[in-house]
């Protein structure tokens, strides 16, 4: 009868031992998945739900928050999804917040994220509607890819036929690399460079040394440029340059009025200088003189061997005789 | 002896004749234990002493078992999820894998070697030593004494053995997890909770309680029509192991594929 009973409680040991493992279970399962968390409901109507079902999570900032109660069709093709959201989170969602569909991992589980909302927008409640944006569809990037794939392939091509032709010696670049007498007048070119720089170099050198030498006192470019007396003194001369080349203007003017009146008839000096009547005058008035002239001095010769004047004559005679030398 | 048979329709009958007989016999078996059931006297106390010997007894070979399951398991696992960087999957994996199925099927199958055979041949011993004719003559119900209550305990201990080596099962895919990859106990228990769901538990409690049924109902019934002679024993007990195993395979499939339909609502 003892053993029975030592039996009968090793049993009922055994067998509230295995169903306290199913009940922690279960409570572990339902704590996870928030199966005993009170909790509101929400709305979101999505074009397509990807693949969803119905006890995948909600998640708002990478935060598990609830999960997925029903899906349902809604209006012509959309689905509408209603969402366990743990009330304790719901002072954290706006009424303006997004929904959308994400995966849990590169190829988990699909989720629903909650993400945005303004401050404004006040809290969301027990049935509210969420706006939705559609998830990236796989479908689209890999049209994208494929697009990007025949690029990829075209560029390639493009490639290939211009290495082809950079291998061939093609072209400048083909022909730079491939041919050896344009590497030698490119290296030519390069030591000509080296040594037009270096010359420029020795240029710069001298031009410093010239420059300091012209920054010496007592160098003119250096008072010229230093100097503040010499500076006024220049500037005084220059004003004076300025005074005389008026005065030059002026006087080139006047000789220009008279070089114009020299011109013209209606005075003695244009008369003498233009008008041919009063040269020919002139000419016959010098040729009367220099005949006049003639007979004064065959008068004058006579003079000297007349009375009372040859005595006067001889005493000249005398007086230049004794003064020449002898 | 020596002498061939007439015609080969009549064996092929007798073949098919007996199959159908013996579909009819056992399913009279279950309809009688159905009927039986309900009625009292309700033995308990041959039913804890069954639970005694199916549940606690089978522990230590079940635990070991379980365990041993779950370090295989997850070792196996790890190399076909590292090829893609996915061993931080292995909790979810080997959880789905040991509580939806390995767990019921392992501990069943366990069970149908220890305990089926153990009914089998204890009944099968008590048909040929004609102590079941002696029971009936001493106005004991031996059905309601014999197979009632073995198939009773080992319906409801069946599930409470489930449960202790899921429980070691994921112990063990735990050490070699940790082991491994270093994870750490809640870690590892959070990520094996976030992979199951209340059906995934449920229906391997349900199924587990018809693997006991199978595996009780089916000793039983084969130890309880044994031949006579030694020799029937051993077939018995034979015949119960190997139909109790069939048997559960063909209703692990069945109930995958209702705990399919059920998740697909």
């Amino acid at each position: 009868m003892r053993n029975d009973n030592k039996k009968n409680v090793i049993v009922g040991i055994f067998v509230f031992i295995g169903i306290a493992i199913l009940v922690a279970g279960v409570l572990t399962l339902g704590g996870q998945q928030k199966k005993f968390v009170k909790s509101i409901r929400l709305k979101a109507v999505f074009d397509d739900v990807a693949g969803l079902q119905p006890g995948n999570n909600v998640w708002f900032s990478g935060v598990k928050i609830g999960n997925v109660r029903r899906i349902n069709f809604y209006g012509d093709s959309q689905v509408e999804i209603e969402m366990n959201i743990e009330s304790k989170t719901k002072e954290f969602i706006r009424k303006d917040s997004k929904a959308t569909i994400s995966s849990d991992g590169l190829i988990g589980n699909k989720i629903i994220v909650l993400y945005g909302g303004t401050s404004a927008a006040g809290v969301i409640e027990d049935g509210d509607r969420l706006m939705t944006e559609m998830p990236l569809d796989t479908e689209q990037m890999m049209v994208t890819l494929q697009e990007n794939n025949q690029n990829l392939v075209s560029i390639t091509n493009d490639l290939k036929t211009l290495t082809g032709k950079i291998a061939a010696g093609e072209g400048i670049i083909g022909s730079t690399l491939m041919d050896t007498t344009i590497a030698e007048s490119f290296k030519t070119m390069l030591l000509n460079f080296e040594s037009s720089s270096r010359t420029a170099n020795q240029m710069l050198v001298e031009l410093n040394r010239f420059s300091k030498e012209l920054n010496k006192e007592g160098n003119l470019i250096h008072d010229l440029t230093t100097d503040d007396a010499l500076y006024v003194g220049l500037k005084e001369t220059m004003a004076s340059f300025q005074s005389t080349a008026g005065q030059l203007e002026r006087m080139t003017e006047s000789l220009n009025a008279i070089t114009e009146k020299l011109q013209q008839s209606d005075n003695t000096a244009g008369l003498l200088l233009n008008d041919e009547e009063t040269a020919a005058t002139m000419k016959s008035l010098v040729n009367k003189l220099d005949e006049s002239a003639t007979s004064l001095n065959a008068g004058l010769d006579a003079l000297e061997y007349t009375w009372p004047f040859r005595r006067g004559f001889k005493r000249k005679a005398k007086a230049e005789e004794a003064a020449s030398p002898k | 002896m020596g002498q061939m048979p007439a015609t080969k329709g009549p064996v092929i009958s007798k073949k098919i004749d007996r199959f159908f007989i013996g579909l009819a016999s056992a399913f009279l078996f279950v309809k009688r234990f159905f009927q039986e059931v309900w009625k009292p006297p309700y033995e308990f106390k041959e039913i804890a002493r069954q639970c005694y010997e199916i549940g606690y007894r089978s522990l230590p070979l079940i635990s070991l078992t379980g365990f041993i399951v779950g370090v295989v398991f997850t070792n196996q696992s790890r190399p076909s999820l590292s090829e893609f960087g996915a061993t931080s999957w292995l909790p979810a994996l080997i959880s789905i894998a040991i509580i939806r199925a390995m767990g019921p099927l392992v501990t069943a199958l366990i069970a149908a070697g220890k305990v089926g055979s153990s009914i089998g041949a204890e009944i099968g011993s008590m048909k040929v030593t004609e102590q079941i004719d002696a029971m009936e003559v001493s106005a004991i119900n031996p059905f309601k004494y014999l197979v009632v209550t073995r198939t009773l305990a080992a319906t409801f201990m069946i599930p409470v053995l489930v449960m202790y080596t899921d429980f070691v099962a994921l112990m063990g895919a735990f050490l070699n997890v940790n082991a491994n990859e270093m994870v750490s106990l809640s870690t590892f228990f959070v990520q094996v909770f976030e992979a199951v769901s209340f059906l995934d538990i449920f229906s391997s409690i349900l199924k587990s309680l018809v693997f006991g049924f199978t595996i009780g109902i089916v000793g039983c019934y084969k130890g309880y029509n044994s031949s006579k002679g030694t020799e029937g024993v051993g077939k018995a007990a034979n015949a119960a192991v190997v139909m109790a195993m069939f048997l559960i395979f063909i209703e692990e499939l069945l109930a995958l594929q209702i705990v399919n339909a059920i998740r697909a609502l």
